[in-house]
């Protein structure tokens, strides 16, 4: 890794760093990238086969494929969380989120 | 009265109070007393909550109106990245310094509805990245039985809080060993329940596939305990195992147990922990199980796979980490310098490699040779697990590779800490409980950790396979 890929993961990534951290990641990344490369040995090797009296093989087809997403309808009564949350920002506006400008 | 914390289960404090040895009023500030005493030095706790006056009263009000539980008025610690609303919950990290939780996680929903009293927030390794809670923003947490040394990690705080009595239970999460790991470390008994048993929802994520919530405690039965309660599906985590899928039948014992012979041959694994492995084994067959050498060519990659599908998950759920709505925000002349700095100054730096190590896995020209090789891998070892499960209750390891090391040791190698949770992995990646039990000490006092892995949805082997492992383990001081 050179640091001119980590600049560019930085600016992906959004973070502000310092020319000596960048340095210091891009040494530290050549290792844990070796380390994990092992996964495409190991692609290779034989997989087991499945038995039919696995748990998983059981319920597969009854319960995989089924919408776990909730109807789009509002359910909060209004108001309910505002102030919490309204806590949290750091810059408000007449009970608006104030950001920079964004075009 | 003066109430020796040192051996209390769930079950003892239960009768104490329903006999009216003491209050709840009088446990608790046993606990705060110990805390005072010993909490400046172990570090366990990062906050102590400012209203537990008010859930002591609502703890012993539930005992007058005999609507007690088993857990009413049991005190227990929270890791940080648990959200309890009006609380702070800064997952140990400085981007979240000030952040108060505006819900309560359904962990800690069903605990209040219990009636336990909440003792406050532990340390963390920041964001859950780490296996010795060294690479938290708000200093580093001693292991309570040497305190040179390390916790364990990311649940280091949790464990040190039960392990020095400051907390009779605590709970940790896991991702990749968070709460095997310490549990280990610190002499006590910890649980990671099946990936979907317990919710995430209000629970800071860090690897959304392998999350879980688990207890640790004294004793397989307080943790079962506490796992009974959290355990339950919840509509607003939809990887939440559905209620009708928890009672399928459920067959008895095989009392066979595999133990994963080329595994435990690698190197880095410290002579002394196989040696106390092997004892444990011999003890177990003592106690009527057949333990078996298996073969599990696949499970050596687990840990190569979770590093890769982990930093993948966290630079998307760190994502939202941006100082707009919530947290540390640095102000700066436009929008992308606002992210930019904010996270720059709130990340630390474990969190901005992993950060940025999942960025690089997942971009064009990677993604393939990486994290799709890793998603099919995990497929092959969860595949081989279920397989080998077909014909044992369960696979023993080590809980971890080595005993607690040295506070500042592994922090220039990073891929030696990581290497902590080498048996742990497997666990997490194939959607298995696991549990870890204390399985010894050495001479001067340091902790073995023996590790129960059991399939999916079948906590009640390891809690049986537990209870009898602990009877066979001596007690000492």
């Amino acid at each position: 890794m050179q640091i001119e890929d980590i600049k560019k993961l930085a600016n992906l990534a959004r973070i502000d760093m310092s020319e000596d951290e960048m340095k210091e990641l891009a040494k530290d990344f050549d290792p844990i990238l070796a380390y994990v490369s092992q996964v495409q040995e190991a692609v290779k090797l034989k997989p087991v086969g499945q038995e039919e009296t696995s748990f998983t093989k059981k319920i597969e087809g009854d319960y995989f494929l089924h919408n776990v997403m909730r109807e789009d309808i509002v359910t909060n009564t209004k108001g309910e969380y505002t102030e919490r949350i309204e806590k949290q920002m750091p810059d408000t506006q007449d009970g608006y989120l104030k950001v920079k400008q964004i075009l | 009265m003066k109430i020796d914390l040192k051996d209390l289960t769930i079950e003892q404090v239960h009768q104490s109070l329903l006999d009216k040895d003491y209050t709840v009023r009088e446990l608790v500030d046993t606990y705060l007393e110990k805390i005072k005493e010993k909490n400046g030095e172990i570090n366990a706790y990062l906050e102590i909550y400012n209203d537990i006056s008010e859930q002591v009263k609502i703890a012993e009000e539930m005992f007058e109106e005999g609507k007690q539980t088993l857990l009413t008025g049991i005190p227990i610690a929270l890791k940080d990245n648990i959200l309890f609303e009006g609380h702070i919950a800064s997952a140990s990290s400085k981007i979240l310094e000030n952040y108060k939780a505006t819900y309560d996680s359904f962990v800690v929903e069903k605990l209040k509805k219990q009636g336990v009293v909440l003792l406050g927030r532990t340390n963390m390794d920041e964001f859950a990245m780490g296996s010795s809670t060294e690479t938290s923003a708000y200093g580093v947490t001693r292991n309570p039985l040497d305190q040179s040394r390390v916790p364990g990690g990311s649940s280091g705080g949790s464990a040190a809080s039960v392990a020095s009595d400051m907390a009779l239970v605590a709970l940790g999460t896991e991702t990749c060993g968070s709460v095997r790991q310490p549990a280990s470390f610190c002499g006590l008994v910890g649980l990671k329940p099946t990936y979907g048993a317990v919710s995430r929802s209000g629970i800071i994520a860090m690897g959304s596939s392998l999350d879980q919530v688990g207890p640790l405690g004294k004793t397989v039965r307080d943790v079962e305990i506490i796992y009974d309660v959290l355990k339950g599906h919840d509509e607003k985590d939809s990887t939440s195992i559905p209620n009708e899928l928890r009672n399928y039948s459920q067959k008895s014992l095989k009392k066979r147990i595999a133990v994963p012979r080329e595994f435990l041959q690698g190197e880095g694994i410290e002579k002394e922990v196989l040696k106390n492995f092997e004892e444990n084994c011999q003890k177990l067959k003592s106690a009527g199980y057949e333990i078996v050498d298996v073969s599990l060519p696949l499970i050596k990659y687990s840990l190569a796979v979770y590093y890769i599908i982990m930093p993948a998950e966290v630079s998307s759920n760190l994502a939202r980490f941006d100082g707009i709505r919530y947290g540390l925000s640095k102000d700066a002349d436009n929008l992308f310098d606002v992210y930019a700095k904010s996270r720059g100054k709130g990340f630390g730096k474990e969190a901005r490699r992993r950060v940025l190590l999942g960025a690089y896995i997942l971009s064009h020209g990677y993604y393939d040779a990486y994290y799709n090789t890793a998603i099919k891998v995990k497929k092959m070892i969860k595949d081989e697990l279920e397989n080998m499960f077909l014909d044992f209750d369960a696979f023993i390891t080590p809980t971890a590779p080595l005993l607690p090391f040295k506070l500042g040791e592994k922090l220039n190698d990073p891929i030696s800490m990581y290497l902590c949770d080498i048996f742990s992995a497997p666990a997490n990646l194939a959607d298995l409980s696991s549990i870890s039990i204390p399985s010894g000490k050495t001479k001067e006092g340091l902790a073995y950790g023996i590790q129960i892995t059991a399939p999916f949805l079948r906590e009640d082997i390891l809690f049986t396979i537990g209870k009898d492992f602990e009877k066979l383990v001596p007690k000492e001081i």
